[in-house]
């Protein structure tokens, strides 16, 4: 009866669904990753827009630092950038799954992430510190946050560095993790916790931002750390993950990247060509 | 709040709309086989439709969404964000509605089926021409129900790289410190935009000529 008229359309359904796969297929022919991308004329760029000032959405508009940067690199190799914008805790394993080509991030250089995935020379310092509501008596150093609530961003490499902190303290922390810093931001200023851990080029800029609300804690309590864009680690990525990193380096020495630090930091960062010995 | 962060947001809305319009379509014509095989006697049927369908409505949208974005480029088929948005909606809404419909369809009275077979129709026209409508027409306002879900759901395709409503409105939240009016507004869209499906049901409902069979 009308089950043949079901197994007709599923057939059919079936057809369809190999056809649409079949496509995106055929685009990995080419030789490698850079190639590919070459040939495509666009490079695709996964990033979480919740991290200023390196990824942001400024009233509608994605900017930050990633932005600038990727869109130099895509002039320099005559490709179109492609963002896809992803929660912090989905970029890796969507790398990971092949929906971009490269994370911006940036990312924490760590031993851990090195260990399964490239990454570029630093583009900026990502030592980690604290940030308080303005005014705020009861931290006026690092320490002070013991047996406190602290927020931070989830999976981040940040966060890893507060849990760590806290360990040395006499009191643990109250660790709470946020799907994005924003939201740490925003719990911050309505006083559910006390403070915010994260690296100092962006709660400097958040205070900045939100002049008179905030306030750095200084000095930075995390290890000496830097940021980079990260790649795959595969036979396939290695030209690809080659050229961005030759590209820090080459907006390094000519000054395009001390620009774009002076722009969304304010400041400069001395930043070494390569982290070989990550300290954490 | 200016006038350029609330057109911003209904920017945004037409994703969502877009999204949750194109997915409840596709999933209500899945939803018509799937119904069709669930009802049938023959495990090679049935049992592959109520398969799906638990899975379907036993794991989290979120977790569906996830696996259908990250799990599947694994086996070679990798999706763009918006492909991967839709085949989760639609084939989390195509098990709702296929339950949805099982019931209408269970509910169209035997005597209906025999006096059309009895008039000559064939077993094909029988299902499309008196099964479907009247299933339809019993299952409407459930089906309208559904679409609401959706359209409520769909502020989970952020996951996937989606800029709809909810994500919009976060972004912005973010990045102007105005939480409470951009939130505010979002949800005032959400609600005009349900009101008119709701209405639009409403209307289709009486057109359809009401709920009898």
């Amino acid at each position: 009866m009308l089950k043949r008229y079901f197994l007709k359309a599923a057939l059919g359904a079936a057809l369809f669904a190999g056809a649409a796969i079949s496509a995106p297929m055929a685009a990995h022919a080419a030789d490698d990753a850079l190639a590919r991308i070459k040939a495509a004329g666009v490079m695709k760029v996964g990033t979480e827009t919740a991290f200023a000032p390196f990824d942001f959405i400024d009233a509608g508009d994605h900017v930050g630092l990633n932005v600038d940067f990727f869109a130099e690199l895509g002039k320099d190799l005559g490709v179109k950038i492609e963002w896809v914008a992803l929660p912090w805790d989905g970029v890796f394993p969507a790398l990971e799954a092949g929906k971009f080509d490269f994370v911006a991030g940036p990312a924490t250089i760590t031993k851990a992430r090195l260990e399964r995935f490239k990454m570029t020379a630093p583009i900026a310092e990502a030592t980690v510190a604290i940030l308080k509501k303005a005014g705020d008596k009861t931290i006026t150093k690092p320490e002070d946050i013991a047996g406190k609530a602290v927020g931070s961003g989830k999976a981040t490499a940040q966060f890893a560095q507060l849990q760590e902190y806290s360990k040395t303290l006499p009191k643990p922390v109250e660790a709470r993790e946020y799907v994005s810093f924003n939201d740490a931001y925003a719990d911050l200023a309505a006083g559910r916790i006390v403070a915010v851990a994260n690296s100092l080029p962006n709660i400097a800029y958040v205070a900045k931002q939100r002049n008179g609300a905030f306030e750095v804690v200084t000095p930075a309590f995390g290890k000496k750390s830097y940021f980079g864009f990260i790649g795959k680690k595969d036979e396939d990525s290695k030209t690809l993950v080659d050229y961005v990193n030759s590209e820090v380096i080459k907006m390094k020495k000519d000054g395009r990247l001390g620009k774009m630090q002076e722009k969304w930091f304010g400041t400069t960062f001395d930043t070494p060509d390569e982290v070989k010995e990550p300290a954490f | 709040m200016t006038l350029k962060l609330f057109t911003l947001l209904l920017q945004a809305a037409i994703a969502t709309v877009g999204i949750s319009l194109v997915s409840i379509a596709i999933g209500f014509a899945i939803a018509i086989l799937l119904s069709a095989a669930a009802l049938s006697r023959k495990p090679i049927y049935f049992l592959p439709a109520r398969l799906f369908i638990s899975f379907f409505r036993g794991v989290p949208l979120l977790v569906q969404l996830l696996l259908i974005y990250t799990l599947l480029p694994v086996i070679g088929i990798n999706v763009p964000s918006i492909v991967a948005a839709i085949v989760g909606l639609s084939l989390c809404t195509a098990a709702y509605q296929a339950e949805n419909l099982r019931g209408g369809f269970e509910s169209v009275p035997i005597g209906l089926i025999e006096a059309a077979e009895v008039t000559g129709l064939n077993p094909r026209q029988t299902f499309f021409r008196i099964r479907v409508p009247i299933a339809m027409r019993l299952t409407f306002p459930a089906l309208v129900n559904e679409a609401i879900m959706i359209l409520k759901s769909s502020s989970l395709v952020s996951v996937v790289g989606i800029i709809e409503l909810t994500k919009m409105a976060q972004d912005l939240a973010s990045s102007t410190y105005l939480p409470i009016p951009i939130f505010a507004s979002a949800a005032l869209i959400y609600l005009v935009i349900n009101s008119v499906v709701s209405l639009v049901g409403r209307f289709a409902e009486r057109s359809l000529g009401g709920a009898s069979a």
